[in-house]
């Protein structure tokens, strides 16, 4: 493999390739393997580089101290030459993205849940925030295509869900701490179903199986979690995609008409070079896409690319986040993986006016962790509070929290549906860089009052059910602010040019043969985890751009 | 970042303050935090070195309970660092896990085509039985 990735990753000097994809993670890995399926010649653009499994802290020793630097999910935190820094002064929340082949998927858990079919419909069913252009069970058929390719592993059946066809892999075994879950949720004749996982339990296209070490967020070093320089990239080099690492795009030039011929971007040596491609796809994350289009103005786009509308960088989505942790008597092999959901809950999902707000969220349960990080809760230290002596609040008070909760904690995360609204937005810093000196993204980012009333709910409720499943001890970390994972919205998609910035098939309104194929084109963001609609979507653009290649337009 | 005896010896003292003998559990000099566990974990993660160091300064010569307290009420960054490297290494010692019965990151053996058991006792069943809880697509 490493020999077809060295073959396959050098630029080639004034070459103009059909499709331009910038970025490798989630959706540019779809768009880049069937775009070469197909015949198209591609070049990839990837600012980070290959992961190596072997460098994936999680068999070592030092795992969980390097979960909070080199590993951390927060470009900000873990300051490495190939993130851009993005400054996040006025925002509640912190945006969290991994560069590299694969994207953010290499630190996230795999928790797979597509949107629902109300997702698509929230102006209709709730009056507010906006319809797709299309609907569920358009999506269905590559969202089922997707699932094969990426192994998910799960039960069918959910009746969160309609019927669909069976997932690829069986599910992975719900352990202690998701069964004591679900009995609490079933003593309250709550929704509960195994969790659905981008984590095959069986060998399957190129990933092993899950062996359960419980590491997913900082990369799995057995080649079991789904990530797409696995399950993707293999077929598209194949197929002679190209991908060149380390290339960090500066600018999508234009021509006179108007038409994205490639793009500007800066090698791993400092070398500014350019891509020329007949098609530019977009694939760079709700917040690298609208940075990118902000930074490419001209004469003819002097508020940036493709923003005619004024709406890029606008209404981005982050999911707030809330989490809450059951202390139980019973040892519940708390470090054992998958660190995927063990189980989910729609219990709540669906609007209910009653309640206060409007729309819902998703519950996963997890696992606890090591001993290190059963001193703290999502990074708050507990134990030492207040004005008290240091050794008053470690000491003696360390390891009494340490034998209570260590082996014995299982934690719901709940996932909020955030509304778009336009306040809250991406922009270019005035001031930041990143390590080439192009201007880093500044994030103006506030919880709505919707979004805290939801997640307020959502705790009182999953405390009840920590409670039914026999919990001695609970603790809630309202609002967390490192839980960016989800990157949604800032390149709407819809029908009209004035009030979007992309058609129902990602191409953009103002510039016809540049694309948006990432979670940027979301008009809303659902309550749960993104990824399978992202890579659905993208499936759903890409095939499109194939069926339509004759007619599609070309610099 | 080179740390002699006499550094590791401060360190060692204002740790046990931080992780003391308690119960079955070792104090955190016993198992050695100030020796090869100090240098596993600032090999790991050197962004810790400076506030250890700084701890180590602060430390030095002094009554270790009033300095560990006005360590915390002065320096918090080099506190935070300090007692991360304290219990970064106490939970990597291999004595101090198998008293807490911690085996590390393991990759335990399971069946993926074993009959799970919530789907035999019921449990399972009572969620489909109480039928769809989604909105279909509005017609």
């Amino acid at each position: 493999m490493a020999a077809v990735k060295a073959a396959q990753t050098t630029a080639r000097r004034g070459e103009t390739v059909d499709v331009l994809i910038v970025g490798a993670g989630p959706s540019g890995s779809v768009a880049a393997k069937h775009l070469s399926a197909a015949g198209f010649s591609v070049v990839t653009l990837e600012q980070g580089h290959w992961p190596e499994a072997n460098n994936f802290p999680g068999r070592k020793p030092e795992f969980e101290l390097l979960t909070q630097k080199q590993w951390h999910p927060n470009p900000n935190v873990r300051d490495l030459p190939r993130d851009y820094p993005v400054e996040t002064s006025d925002s509640d929340i912190n945006p969290l993205m991994f560069a590299g082949v694969g994207g953010s998927t290499t630190l996230y858990a795999g928790h797979w849940t597509p949107f629902l079919p109300s997702d698509f419909r929230v102006r209709t069913l709730d009056g507010i925030a906006d319809d797709w252009p299309f609907t569920y069970e358009d999506l269905l058929p590559h969202l089922e295509e997707i699932e094969h390719e990426v192994g998910v592993s799960g039960l069918p059946g959910n009746p969160a869900y309609p019927p669909q066809n069976a997932f690829p892999t069986p599910p992975l075994p719900i352990g202690k701490a998701g069964r004591k879950a679900a009995e609490g949720l079933d003593k309250l004749g709550w929704h509960w179903w195994p969790g659905t996982n981008a984590i095959p339990s069986i060998p399957y296209n190129g990933l092993n199986p899950c062996v359960r070490r419980g590491t997913c967020m900082t990369g799995c070093p057995e080649g079991a979690k789904s990530t797409a320089d696995i399950t993707h990239w293999p077929h598209a080099l194949k197929n002679g995609a190209r991908l060149i690492t380390g290339a960090r795009v500066r600018e999508i030039e234009v021509d006179e008409r108007g038409l994205a011929t490639g793009a500007v971007y800066i090698d791993e040596n400092g070398r500014e070079r350019r891509q020329n491609a007949r098609i530019v796809v977009l694939c760079a994350n709700g917040i690298g896409t609208p940075r990118l289009l902000l930074l490419s103005k001209s004469s003819r786009f002097p508020d940036g690319l493709a923003n005619s509308s004024g709406l890029v960088g606008k209404r981005l989505m982050m999911h707030p986040f809330s989490a809450v942790l059951g202390v139980f008597n019973d040892p519940l092999d708390g470090w054992q993986g998958p660190f995927g959901q063990l189980i989910d809950s729609f219990e709540f999902y669906e609007t209910d006016e009653k309640r206060g707000f409007m729309r819902g969220a998703k519950w996963g349960a997890m696992p606890g962790g090591g001993p290190l990080g059963a001193t703290s809760f999502v990074g708050s230290k507990v134990f030492a509070e207040g004005d008290a002596k240091v050794e008053d609040a470690w000491g003696a008070n360390l390891h009494k929290l340490v034998d209570r909760r260590f082996n014995h904690m299982l934690i719901y995360g709940i996932i909020g549906e955030d509304l778009p609204e336009e306040a809250n937005r991406v922009v270019l810093d005035s001031k930041l860089t990143d390590s080439d000196g192009i201007p880093a993204p500044k994030i103006v980012y506030k919880v709505s009052d919707n979004s805290d009333k939801m997640l307020r709910f959502h705790v009182a409720r999953c405390l009840e059910a920590l409670g039914a499943s026999g919990a001695i001890e609970t603790q809630v970390v309202h609002q967390m602010r490192d839980t960016g994972w989800h990157l949604l919205g800032t390149c709407l998609m819809g029908d009209d040019p004035k009030k979007s910035v992309v058609d129902r098939w990602g191409r953009t309104h103002d510039v016809p043969n540049m694309y948006i194929f990432d979670g940027s084109a979301f008009p809303t963001s659902g309550g749960l985890n993104p990824t399978a609609t992202i890579m659905s979507v993208a499936l759903r653009q890409t095939k499109h751009l194939i069926n339509e290649r004759r007619n599609a337009e070309a610099a | 970042m080179t740390l002699g005896e006499s550094d590791r010896a401060v360190f060692a003292a204002i740790a046990d303050i931080i992780v003391p003998a308690w119960e079955r559990m070792p104090a955190a000099s016993a198992v050695g935090v100030h020796e090869d566990l100090l240098d596993a974990v600032l090999r790991a993660r050197p962004d810790l070195g400076d506030g250890v160091r700084q701890a180590i300064e602060h430390c030095r010569d002094r009554e270790r309970s009033e300095a560990v307290n006005s360590l915390y009420r002065e320096n918090r960054a080099a506190f935070d660092a300090f007692t991360l490297a304290v219990t970064g290494g106490y939970y990597m010692a291999d004595k101090v896990r198998v008293l807490l019965g911690y085996p590390g990151q393991e990759s335990p053996e399971y069946d993926p085509y074993e009959t799970a058991q919530y789907l035999t006792d019921g449990i399972l069943e009572r969620v489909t039985r109480r039928g769809a809880i989604y909105r279909p697509t509005p017609r």
